[in-house]
């Protein structure tokens, strides 16, 4: 299956979010690799994505899951050969699925050559690559992030006798992007991989590139000037390749990240996924249509990524105090799954592994406006492990079988770069993909139906959105429209059966048709179109004019 | 109905189902109400506004209401049902006018979920008992938790009332919740004279505040007394709010008081009294036939759980027209002489009419007379010896002549003599119980 040539590919893309370490391990050393990921291709295909993220897989001390990187263009000798990869983007193409992979600009590992030779004295050629200061007294106003580990963002390195300057842990100096040969570095980085045919780049942590006195250090407009210097060398040198901003921002402050077109095509909307874990628990529209209201108008080349969960905690730091205490005593009350500000835990678990709940919260994922990301194993209802430390317990093997080590390795259980899921719920006796696809009602078939639904039709993924605004409150109902067509989504938040009068009066003379079981429904007229539905369940329509 | 197609032939073709008839003769609610009310859906709290052309207050009530919701009851599903009778001056407009977000900018407040305002009429005249059906039937339907009615003049209030009511429902299992404010020592004269001190004396239960229009109580209580209560001559016999409290009392409810801070005084004029009897005494009397084995087995009181004060009265002046009050003492006596005959017994009679024509000076009404004119009012209430509506009017008259010697003997009172002398009143109607017990068996 040839790749869809069209450069807005990324708006119909089904996007999988997989690291390396976790699918499938070819050569039995306990550690998912490249030709390991490759040989589970066809099961990605099959479930009907069309794009998979892979988290970083460079050379790492692996402190913070790769996020440290230690070289950017090699591989991680526990994932295979920079030829494996080469041979699994070909693979991935030649199914028609593109590859998205990490680039985290914003900072190193300070296990990194580069940062080894920037400490090692005042007057190194790439002293200026990072960013050091006598004192720990500069940028005041800049918020820590990892709040339960970091006290400052300011770290003293004992051998160069100076502080530098770190956003995220200690052992991640930032880079200085103040620096113009740092610029012109990582754009050669990145032409490394464009050039070796990746589609597209997850850009880490973009909001803290530069640093400037008497600000929060965030979003600055000197940032914004070396993403678009990336944009624009890009569409130079690489058209129809893609660029996702990871930014946990508001979405007006996430807004500038798209310019005028001009700097991402994609950006995560983070305030969203939480209001749609409250909308849920409060069996309320109010948070989704709010944050959605609040929304602004994006240029019409890009679009927003949208998940449910991720590698990362559900992260509530663009919630209200009130929204956040809310949360935590609904999704996380058992302190223990709480990290930073947010919740370490996967879909299945936080949803009481509630079947109805799984689909309602993935048919909104896939119909609201943006492209949808499934995190590796939510497809099957995968679980956590909270005893383990920091997010890896929503980083487990996947699980395959119900066989030896849930078919994720050949190797010994205890060689595993992480324990499986063993409880009786979750664990991969219970819970795995050889199971579920000898089950025909199985929670991974009714992923790749609805996958294979959203992608029948463009206008999830192209089209506008208009919200219907039913008295019934724990209706979300709205109407995805592009050109002609129309799709009616009418979601129950409720775990009650519920009644709704729909005012459909500017759809008059439209038949719905129901987009799973294809039945069609009572014409629409003039008086408000009544529906029922049952606890958690969800209509999509089409609007046909016959 | 949908259970007949599942009986046999001969069943369906049988009478009716008693639950069927009532059903279908059951058309209270509104569909448009009912409709309403489906968009709402379950509700942990519920705040209920009877109102009757109350413009002038009630956008400052709802605003108080929202904020103490949002303050108080953030995480909590709660809808505001405004059950008017009738306003021609656009009261239901504003209560489902106002939005959060008239509140949020004062109160700094942020709302988690959808806060529903929702407002039906209901028949064709107010009444309070139609207005309370309404908002107990919304309770019912949404399967409220815990529950408010608060007056709609009750402007400038602090949105802490709201907590203060629902708190003891909402996390102490409480299943009434009445207030107690700040009044100034001659307010409620009604209140303090005969309804506290004869539900006390009677039921047993000292509540300071048995008729209210502020009040807390539970989802459960609300279904129950929904279903048990009489609701078929509701224009007859008005003051709901009363046969609320009682009902909750003999049915063995947990019921509490909170102090809710000052009420703001209302200002009545001599004509507001019949109507304010009607209101308050008439089903109290009523009450007694019903409930005669509950409070006929009753002795002494006991007080109810209360937080904060359990009185607190003021003592700025107050400009009374003690004149007037003694006028139409002695005017109703003279002119209702032949309706006394009927009710009263001639001791009490006599004694009445000796009073009647004291001096001003040496003007006394002593509350062993008062409870015994009252305890005589109530027999023949009983006993219908005459209309009684003329019986609740009749004492009009001589509740002026009480009212007017309470305020004499409390002139220059301390709110602490004040409080002494209610006390004094509520042990001579707990005194004189089985007077009226003699009277209510000697009468059947």
């Amino acid at each position: 299956m040839p790749l869809n040539q069209d450069v807005l590919w990324y708006k119909d893309a089904i996007i999988y979010q997989v690291h390396v370490r976790t699918f499938y391990d070819s050569n039995g050393d306990g550690i998912g690799d490249f030709q390991g990921l490759e040989q589970k291709l066809g099961y990605l295909q099959e479930l009907g994505v069309n794009a998979i993220w892979l988290m970083p897989f460079f050379p790492s001390p692996l402190r913070d899951d790769g996020y440290d990187i230690a070289d950017y263009n090699s591989v991680h000798s526990s994932y295979g050969t920079l030829e494996d990869f080469r041979k699994l983007l070909d693979s991935a193409h030649s199914k028609g699925i593109r590859v998205i992979i990490e680039m985290v600009l914003n900072h190193t590992s300070d296990q990194h050559p580069w940062f080894q030779e920037s400490r090692s004295s005042s007057d190194n050629p790439r002293r200026d690559w990072y960013v050091w200061s006598d004192t720990d007294n500069r940028y005041q106003g800049t918020r820590i992030i990892f709040l339960d580990t970091e006290r400052s963002n300011w770290a003293w390195d004992p051998i160069s006798k100076a502080y530098y300057w770190h956003r995220f842990f200690s052992h991640q100096p930032d880079l200085n992007y103040d620096n113009p040969a740092v610029r012109e570095q990582m754009w050669k980085v990145m032409s490394f991989w464009l050039e070796m045919g990746v589609d597209a780049f997850r850009l880490d942590a973009v909001p803290y590139l530069v640093e400037r006195e008497g600000t929060n250090c965030e979003n600055l407009p000197e940032t914004h000037e070396v993403l678009k210097e990336l944009r624009r060398k890009l569409d130079e040198q690489f058209p129809g390749r893609m660029l996702l901003a990871e930014a946990n921002q508001w979405p007006a402050d996430l807004r500038p990240y798209f310019g005028d077109g001009d700097e991402f095509h994609m950006a995560f909307h983070f305030p969203l996924m939480p209001r749609m874990f409250m909308g849920l628990k409060l069996e309320d529209r109010k948070p989704i249509t709010e944050i959605l209201q609040q929304t602004p108008e994006i240029p019409p080349t890009c679009q927003w990524s949208l998940f449910l969960r991720n590698h990362d905690e559900l992260t509530l730091e663009m919630v209200t105090d009130l929204e956040r205490d809310y949360m935590y005593d609904s999704y996380a009350e058992d302190k223990t799954m709480r990290l930073n500000l947010g919740i370490r835990r996967r879909l299945a678990p936080l949803l009481d592994n509630d079947r109805r709940r799984i689909e309602l919260m993935n048919g909104m994922l896939m119909s609201l406006p943006g492209t949808p990301i499934i995190y590796y194993g939510d497809e099957i209802g995968m679980g956590d492990n909270i005893n383990l430390g920091d997010r890896n317990g929503v980083r487990t093997p996947m699980q395959w079988s119900g066989g030896w080590n849930g078919g994720f390795s050949a190797a010994e259980p205890d060689r595993l770069y992480a324990p499986l899921i063993q409880n009786p719920v979750y664990g991969y006796p219970a819970v795995n993909v050889l199971a579920q696809l000898g089950t025909g009602h199985s929670l991974l078939h009714w992923m790749r139906r609805i996958i294979a639904v959203r992608r029948s039709t463009a206008v999830f993924g192209r089209g506008s959105i208009e919200f219907i605004h039913p008295a019934n409150h724990r209706i979300l109902a709205y109407v995805r429209r592009l050109g002609n067509e129309a799709v009616l989504v009418v979601n129950n938040l409720s775990g009650a059966a519920q009644a709704v009068e729909l005012d459909l009066r500017r759809y008059k003379g439209n038949i719905p048709i129901e987009m799973f079981g294809r039945n069609i429904f009572p014409r629409v007229g003039e008086q408000p179109y009544l529906l029922t539905l049952g606890p958690y369940q969800f209509y999509w329509f089409r609007l046909r004019r016959i | 109905m949908r259970i007949v197609e599942t009986m046999s032939h001969d069943a369906a073709q049988a009478t009716p189902l008693l639950s069927e008839m009532k059903l279908a003769e059951d058309t209270f609610l509104t569909d448009d109400f009912v409709r309403q009310l489906i968009n709402v859906g379950e509700v942990d709290i519920l705040v209920g506004l009877p109102t009757h052309n109350n413009a002038k207050t009630i956008g400052s009530l709802v605003k108080s209401i929202q904020s103490g919701i949002l303050r108080w009851f953030p995480r909590e599903r709660a809808v505001i049902i405004n059950a008017d009778g009738g306003s021609r001056d656009g009261t239901p407009e504003l209560v489902t006018g106002i939005s959060i977000d008239d509140v949020r900018p004062t109160s700094n407040l942020n709302a988690l979920r959808t806060l529903h305002s929702i407002s039906t009429r209901y028949g064709n005249s107010p009444t309070s008992s139609a207005a309370m059906r309404t908002i107990l039937s919304a309770a019912e339907l949404l399967q409220a938790k815990a529950c408010v009615v608060m007056s709609p003049e009750s402007s400038g209030i602090e949105d802490e009332w709201l907590s203060r009511l629902l708190r003891p429902v909402r996390n102490e299992g409480f299943d009434l919740v009445t207030p107690i404010y700040r009044r100034h020592k001659f307010e409620g004269m009604l209140l303090t004279n005969l309804l506290y001190p004869m539900t006390r004396a009677l039921y047993g239960v000292r509540i300071r505040e048995p008729y209210t229009h502020d009040l807390g109580f539970s989802g459960r209580f609300a279904g129950e007394f929904l279903l048990q209560n009489s609701w078929e001559n509701e224009g007859d016999a008005d003051g709901s709010e009363l046969r609320f409290t009682l009902a909750a009392i003999t049915g063995h409810h947990r019921i509490c008081q909170v102090f809710l801070g000052e009420k703001e005084h209302i200002e009545r004029h001599a004509s507001d009294l019949v109507p304010a009897l009607r209101q308050t005494v008439a089903p109290l009397f009523s009450a007694l036939e019903p409930d005669f084995p509950a409070w006929s087995a009753v002795t002494g009181s006991q007080p109810v759980p209360t937080t904060g004060p359990d009185h607190e009265v003021s003592l700025d002046p107050l400009r009374v027209n003690r004149k007037r009050l003694r006028e139409m003492f002695s005017t109703g006596v003279a002119e209702l002489a032949s309706v006394f005959q009927t009710i009263l017994s001639p001791s009490t009679l006599t004694e009445l009419r000796g009073i009647a024509r004291m001096d001003e000076g040496e003007f006394r009404f002593p509350a062993e007379l008062w409870v015994r004119t009252v305890y005589e009012f109530a027999a023949s209430y009983h006993k219908s010896v005459i209309s009684r509506d003329h019986i609740i009017q009749s004492l009009a008259p001589l509740f002026r002549g009480r009212a007017l010697a309470f305020l004499v003997e409390n002139r220059t009172g301390s709110a602490e003599d004040v409080e002494n002398n209610i006390e004094a009143i509520c042990l001579e109607f707990e005194r004189l119980k089985p007077y009226l017990l003699e009277m209510w068996k000697s009468r059947e």
